[in-house]
């Protein structure tokens, strides 16, 4: 078990090295000067004096190597576009919000497709089964920007339940971070939870036809018990892998939200440093965001070992 | 916003104009445009001397003779906190002054930094940092006396060690942008610790009203010597120290940045906010949600997409108010590129009108129905365009331009032009790209409709991100550019950066040897904006400034859209005064919120 996780790290590590080397080279070939942009309106002789300070007026590959050797220790830069901060500081600051977003978003979706997908596996064929279906790809075609809005519309400005836009730590309390997320979260959950609600449904069909649910049944256990003691710990397997994933696109599509809602999280940044050709914003902020999709992966091969002992890691 | 009556049109009319004939009367020989010494003296400027300077300079606008309508004081209540939304910005990158080139971002600074100078409510340019001040005969000494007992956000006492502090700062290109706005001081000098002497190479009629001036001047912005060398300087960018009513308490990037009142200001009157938090919200969508929902009180920054005012000023909850604004929108047509190719604009406009690729040009600029495009694009919010000149600054503005101006639409006039150039209804003629950010695009199509509709000619959007669109401009590398300018409040600032051969934005990085200028050049153009900028008078300036407009507008410099308007919004309980109403600026000082 030890010698799988060590292997897995390892291999995670290359992954994240060969995608922030691919988009280190990725982003300098894209057009567009960043200092150009952001100096527009000064004199031209402050751009070149800015592009010599950021060694952007060096050999991509002599970039790249002093790029590699500060990450080695520690240093992801600073920001080129305005603010000239550590990069890392500005992912600190970031990375609370998009995981509290993204957790959220993943709770809120786990909540309401675990018992749709259960229901509709239940009563297979039966008028709740197809009602669930048409509300599962109704909340799968929703785009997630329209649904926030028409969220905003409903509960903050008639309503006025809720705040519109912004995000409160954890540190300012449970309801004052908990209502600024709610919404943005069930706006980025709702997709996800009509993919997971499918996959259980599916994936309990299969589970109820099997020789040992057949039994527990003949054995006179009820229903229940049948069901969630025998057939859906089952069932969890293939779902859990959609469950990981689901989390890892979730931080990554949260730029939308982060958008409607103005929270300043990790998939915000990454668009507007690209947009800004802000290199080491872009580069550090990948970092991050590939970190976690690949750490959370190992965790569901983990959580595989814990589920179903019969899975063999050697 | 106010329970006053506002005067009728003509009765504003007839104030402004009254007004605009005593600020230009005096002797146009005289540099000190009619004042003395004593009049141009501090602690305090009459209004008349106000205004004759600001006239002298180019800067008196409408605006600053518009009647005060502010809310009755009674009404309003100091203390209170008070949610701003800043529009169509994802973050604050700095309030340093030294490096801040939007209008938004010393829309900020305004609060934060103070200057020897500011205007205030009253149109009376009072000592902000400065008690009072004498000027020699010549105009080219100021003595300014400094308050004392002033201290920064930091505790650091307040001296003339930071005017010059600020001054030697700012002179230096590599660690400010605009060093080139201080170029005709030519020293700054400090007498004692509360005095400081600013010598000038000529006469400046607008260094107390626009140079030394807190917010749009940023060059003499005063900031903290100790606070930079403490912080260093990227950290002082986001939480600027400086002497301003407000201080910035904290500031997560991107996400909110709080103000919260300076308990030790030199006026112990103002601010009469306790806080103030700035959120940046670059969708208009949630803005709009938000102050409707009342999560914000007040939106500033960019100028809000012209598709919500209509909602704003349906709710009863919420004020709007519109004055004209600063700057100028419309399309580049490269000049190198054919079919529109002009090698040579020196010559008169009717020897023009015989070449094929100015009668593209002007065929182009013709067909554009700008009242149509704005009550498309603008929802009907803003003024047809017809040359860089705008309407925020008043006495240099032509309001006849549109009526004689070469680019006046025409559409059988534009029908004619193209098919003497060979295109008779814009058959064969090849499809043309049009440049633009996302954020324009709607406009674009609405232009692609209007000249379809108009010339028969094709055009196909080419959207870029900004960055790679000011590449592609700055080096020609174009069709048709949707581009513009905002916050300009002064001639210079239309025709200087735009309009000459040399001028920063005119195709700076293009080839030079294929390319003899950028978008356009006009050696009669040339000669008569470098004239422009100094000359005094401001009866010959304003005809200078008029001459350049109407030239660069029939040789189609640019084929000219809208100027853009300023919209304020504001929910009912939050009480701006009127006086303090200069498009461009948000100053919060005066700002009390109703219980």
């Amino acid at each position: 078990m030890t010698g799988y996780i060590l292997r897995r790290i390892f291999g995670a590590v290359i992954v994240m090295w060969a995608v922030a080397t691919l988009v280190f080279f990725m982003l300098r070939i894209l057009p567009g000067d960043p200092l150009a942009a952001m100096l527009f309106e000064a004199d031209p002789s402050a751009a070149e004096e800015l592009r010599i300070k950021f060694g952007l007026d060096q050999p991509m590959i002599v970039q790249y190597w002093k790029w590699f050797v500060l990450l080695l220790q520690g240093d992801m830069g600073n920001s080129i576009y305005g603010s000239r901060i550590p990069v890392s500081q500005i992912l600190i600051e970031a990375a609370p919000r998009t995981i509290s977003l993204a957790f959220l978003a993943f709770c809120v979706s786990i909540v309401i497709a675990i018992p749709a997908g259960l229901i509709s596996a239940l009563r297979r064929g039966r008028p709740i089964d197809h009602g669930v279906t048409f509300i599962a790809f109704l909340g799968l075609s929703m785009p997630d920007f329209w649904l926030g809005i028409l969220l905003i519309i409903l509960f903050a400005a008639k309503l006025g339940w809720l705040p519109a836009i912004g995000y409160e730590p954890l540190s300012a309390g449970f309801w004052p971070w908990f209502s600024h997320l709610i919404l943005p979260a069930t706006a980025a959950g709702t997709a996800f939870s009509a993919i997971i609600a499918r996959m259980v449904r599916s994936s309990m069909l299969e589970v109820l036809k099997t020789d040992y649910v057949l039994v527990a049944r003949a054995k006179g256990l009820s229903p229940w018990r049948v069901v969630m003691g025998h057939a859906f710990p089952n069932a969890l397997i293939p779902v859990i892998t959609v469950m990981g994933i689901a989390f890892g696109l979730l931080m990554a599509s949260a730029v939308v939200v982060e958008t409607v809602f103005a929270i300043k999280g990790l998939g915000r940044i990454l668009i507007e440093g690209i947009l800004n050709r802000d290199y080491p914003v872009v580069q550090g902020a990948i970092l991050v965001v590939s970190f976690i999709f690949v750490f959370v992966n190992l965790l569901v091969d983990v959580l595989y070992v814990i589920i179903d002992p019969r899975i063999r890691v050697d | 916003m106010s329970d006053k009556k506002y005067p009728a049109p003509s009765e504003l009319r007839r104030f402004v104009h009254d007004g605009l004939e005593k600020a230009y009367d005096f002797d146009p020989l005289d540099p000190m445009v009619g004042l003395t010494a004593k009049e141009l003296s501090g602690p305090v400027l009459e209004r008349r001397t106000v205004l004759r300077l600001l006239a002298a300079s180019g800067a008196l606008t409408a605006a600053h003779l518009m009647p005060a309508i502010g809310v009755a004081p009674a009404a309003a209540a100091s203390g209170g906190t008070l949610r701003c939304g800043w529009s169509g910005v994802g973050e604050f990158r700095t309030i340093d002054p030294a490096q801040i080139n939007q209008v938004l971002l010393f829309q900020i600074s305004s609060n934060v930094l103070s200057g020897l100078t500011h205007i205030n409510p009253q149109l009376q340019a009072q000592g902000d940092l400065a008690l009072d001040w004498e000027v020699n005969d010549a105009g080219t000494e100021y003595i300014f006396n400094l308050r004392e007992g002033v201290t920064f956000h930091n505790g650091d006492p307040f001296t003339a060690d930071d005017v010059v502090y600020t001054y030697q700062r700012s002179k230096d290109p590599d660690k400010s942008i605009h060093s080139r706005v201080i170029g005709n001081v030519t020293d700054v000098v400090r007498i004692t610790d509360h005095k400081v002497k600013i010598l000038l190479a000529k006469p400046q009629a607008s260094m107390l009203v626009k140079t030394l001036e807190r917010a749009s001047g940023r060059a003499m912005t005063i900031v903290s010597r100790g606070a930079i060398e403490s912080m260093g300087t990227s950290n002082y960018g986001l939480k600027t120290v400086g002497t301003g009513p407000f201080r910035i308490t904290d500031h997560q990037l991107g996400q909110s940045m709080t103000l919260e009142r300076f308990e030790d200001y030199y006026d112990p009157d103002r601010p009469k906010l306790d806080k103030i938090i700035i959120i940046p919200i670059i969708d208009p969508e949630p803005i709009a949600a938000a102050i409707e929902a009342g999560d914000i009180q007040l939106i500033g920054g960019n100028p809000i997409a012209a598709e919500l005012t209509d909602r704003f000023e349906a709710n009863p909850d919420l004020n709007v108010h519109i004055v004209p604004g600063p700057g100028f929108q419309g399309v580049f047509l490269n000049p190198w590129r054919d079919p529109m190719k002009v090698t040579d604009f020196d010559k008169p406009v009717e020897e023009l009108k015989t070449e094929p690729g100015f009668m593209v040009r002007l065929a182009i600029a013709k067909a554009l129905d700008r009242d149509l495009f704005i009550k498309q694009a603008l929802f009907g919010r803003g003024i047809p365009a017809f040359g860089t000149i705008n309407p925020a600054m008043g006495f240099y503005f032509d309001d006849g331009i549109g009526a004689n101006s070469e680019q006046r639409f025409d559409l059988a006039e534009a029908r004619k032009l193209l098919a003497d150039a060979g295109f008779p209804g814009g058959e064969g003629f090849p499809t043309l790209k049009l440049l633009h950010t996302p954020s324009n695009r709607r406009q674009c199509l609405i232009i692609k409709n209007i000249l379809k509709k108009n010339l028969g000619i094709d055009i196909e959007l080419d959207t870029k991100d900004f960055p790679v669109l000011i590449d592609q401009f700055d080096t020609m590398n174009y069709d048709l550019c949707r581009l513009g300018s905002g916050g300009d409040y002064d001639p210079d600032d239309g025709v200087v950066d735009w309009m000459q051969i040399d001028s920063k934005f005119n195709g700076r990085n293009r080839d030079k040897a294929a390319m003899r200028f950028g978008f356009f050049s006009d050696k009669e153009v040339d000669a008569l904006i470098t004239e422009q900028s100094v000359t005094v008078d401001p009866d010959d300036r304003k005809a200078l400034v008029q001459k350049v407009n109407k030239i660069t507008s029939d040789k189609v410099a640019q084929a000219f859209l809208y100027h853009p308007p300023d919209v304020q919004v504001t929910r009912k309980e939050v009480n701006f005064p009127a006086e303090s109403r200069i498009p461009g600026l948000v100053d919060m000082d005066r700002v009390t919120l109703s219980r």
